[in-house]
């Protein structure tokens, strides 16, 4: 006789299981989505602090921002004053109009419908200079002229940015590993309830003669639901929140987010597959556990 | 046939439960297996059932040496038996059909075959028209029929019997003793673990008696197996 195992009764199995102890599979669905938030929420943070040190190019350029009630004539006096400082190489004028335009094609789905009139951008001046060690008193002197707003000094910023990303990928790297450990363990606790109260089916299914792997598959199919749910949820939220983020942060031209357009299927896939390794290994070790015991 | 070679089995704590057991069972047979509380009857029954391994010696049963037999080929070797407990161990939450039909998709049987030998099997217990019932919903004896339908379902050669009539009162002891006469007609091995002398002087088998982990009696049957009338 040839025997046939149908897997719709293995995943039935598994729901039957998921619903029976409805409470602790709300639990770690609940918190291995926390944390994949986190996962993702710090994945996404260094990923914005490598694409703004890109975006600041060269370490020997300055950005200084004009105010935003300047006029043309005005503009042009500050263009002057800039170029007439010693230190200074080159000075680029970058209208508000071209900044807007720029971050249109950028992210154009959070951009376009801004219009030049509500546009909130700044006009600004990107300033190369020819000697490192004066760029403390030019950044002085730039500040002593009247009509600029801002200015970012890329060698500060740069280096400050260098060090808090060192910082944060450390965190970053211990929070994963931790995080990944503890969802983990919630997963082996979720399953081992469930085993708990199944056991006598499962002693049942063995003197039956039932194999490791037929009673082991259920348990592994819950690992994996759950692991797929919490990894889409984290997905979705992630999305929500991230796009609410970029909106906020439109006005603050020193920052530039990345879009999440090109990098969705890559979170996507982080959540989905790190959620699904978790409730796969969480739900193999309690059931290996408990037929080794 | 099933064979124990100079078996012995002692556990951690220092018990030892059986010391050195010699026996020798025949296909076909149907064998009581009696002893007092503690006498290795227990342990006699995991051994068999390969719940425990023998500390020494060598139990065989058709191809299977229990002793040496790997982890994963011990689902195979419990698919030769079909076991009865006292307790019944039916799953609560499957009905009547469930709790067979579980036995026979655990091993990978088909669903059309499944289908047909259920009912066939229910049938040779008495309980054809309880298929749709739940275990909370029938007697103890009832129970004990389902359990023994289940033992059926993957058609073993040896069926194990560990104190079968200990839950139930004594008209369905006797209806339970009988279907167990009647599954050993159709040549299979029955052994049956008991404590309780009425059933063993009545049915008059071969009776293994084991006291403080030896073998201290084993009769031939008296007489050819016939059904007790109720």
């Amino acid at each position: 006789m040839k025997r046939r195992y149908n897997i719709f009764y293995f995943i039935s199995e598994a729901l039957k299981g998921l619903k029976r102890n409805g409470v602790m599979t709300f639990a770690s669905i609940a918190v291995l989505l926390s944390c994949l938030l986190v996962m993702s929420g710090f994945s996404l943070l260094v990923l914005n602090i490598n694409v703004n040190l890109e975006r600041l190019g060269t370490l020997n350029e300055i950005v200084a921002y004009c105010n935003s009630d300047a006029d043309a004539e005005k503009i042009s006096e500050i263009e002057g004053a800039i170029k007439s400082l010693d230190n200074v190489d080159t000075v680029v004028h970058v209208t508000k109009a071209e900044a807007l335009k720029s971050l249109q094609e950028k992210n154009p789905e959070l951009y376009d419908d801004v219009t030049e009139e509500e546009n909130p951008l700044f006009d600004s001046f990107t300033i190369s200079y020819k000697d490192n060690s004066g760029v403390n008193e030019l950044d002085y002197q730039l500040h002593q002229i009247d009509g600029i707003y801002r200015i970012r000094n890329n060698i500060d910023l740069a280096n400050k940015i260098e060090s808090v990303k060192s910082g944060v990928m450390i965190v970053f790297l211990w929070f994963l590993a931790i995080l990944f450990v503890v969802s983990i363990f919630i997963i082996i606790n979720t399953i081992k309830l469930t085993l708990f109260s199944r056991r006598k089916e499962i002693s049942i299914m063995r003197y039956i003669g039932a194999t490791g792997w037929f009673i082991t598959l259920p348990f592994i199919i819950e690992g994996i639901i759950i692991g797929v749910v919490s990894g889409l949820c984290s997905f979705f939220v992630i999305k929500f929140a991230y796009g609410y983020v970029i909106e906020q942060a439109m006005s603050f031209q020193m920052l530039e987010l990345a879009a999440f357009g090109p990098i969705s299927n890559y979170i996507l896939l982080a959540c989905v597959g790190i959620g699904v390794a978790t409730g796969v290994i969480g739900g193999g070790i309690s059931i290996a556990k408990y037929l080794r015991d | 046939m099933i064979e124990f070679r100079n078996v012995k089995k002692s556990y951690p704590n220092g018990t030892v439960a059986l010391k050195g057991v010699n026996l020798h069972i025949d296909d076909g047979e149907f064998v009581f297996i009696v002893g007092h509380s503690g006498a290795g009857k227990t342990t006699l029954s995991k051994l068999l059932l390969c719940e425990e391994r023998p500390t020494s010696g060598n139990i065989i049963i058709g191809k299977y040496d229990l002793k040496t037999i790997p982890n994963r080929k011990i689902p195979h070797y419990r698919r030769q038996l079909g076991v009865v407990f006292q307790d019944f161990r039916l799953m609560p939450n499957k009905t009547v059909y469930e709790n067979v039909a579980f036995a026979m998709r655990v091993v990978g049987t088909p669903a059309r075959m499944i289908k047909r030998r259920v009912p066939a099997i229910l049938n040779t217990v008495n309980l054809g028209d309880k298929h749709s019932s739940f275990p909370d919903e029938i007697s103890g004896g009832e129970q004990q029929r389902v359990a023994l339908a289940r033992a059926l379902a993957n058609n073993p050669s040896v069926i194990i019997a560990d104190e079968p009539t200990g839950n139930i009162d004594p008209k369905m002891s006797v209806e339970i003793m009988n279907l167990l006469v009647k599954i050993n007609k159709l040549g299979k091995t029955v052994i049956v673990v008991t404590h309780e002398q009425s059933l063993v002087d009545y049915y008059k088998q071969r009776v293994i008696r084991i006291r403080d982990g030896l073998i201290v009696e084993d009769t031939k049957a008296e007489v050819n197996l016939n059904e007790k009338k109720i």
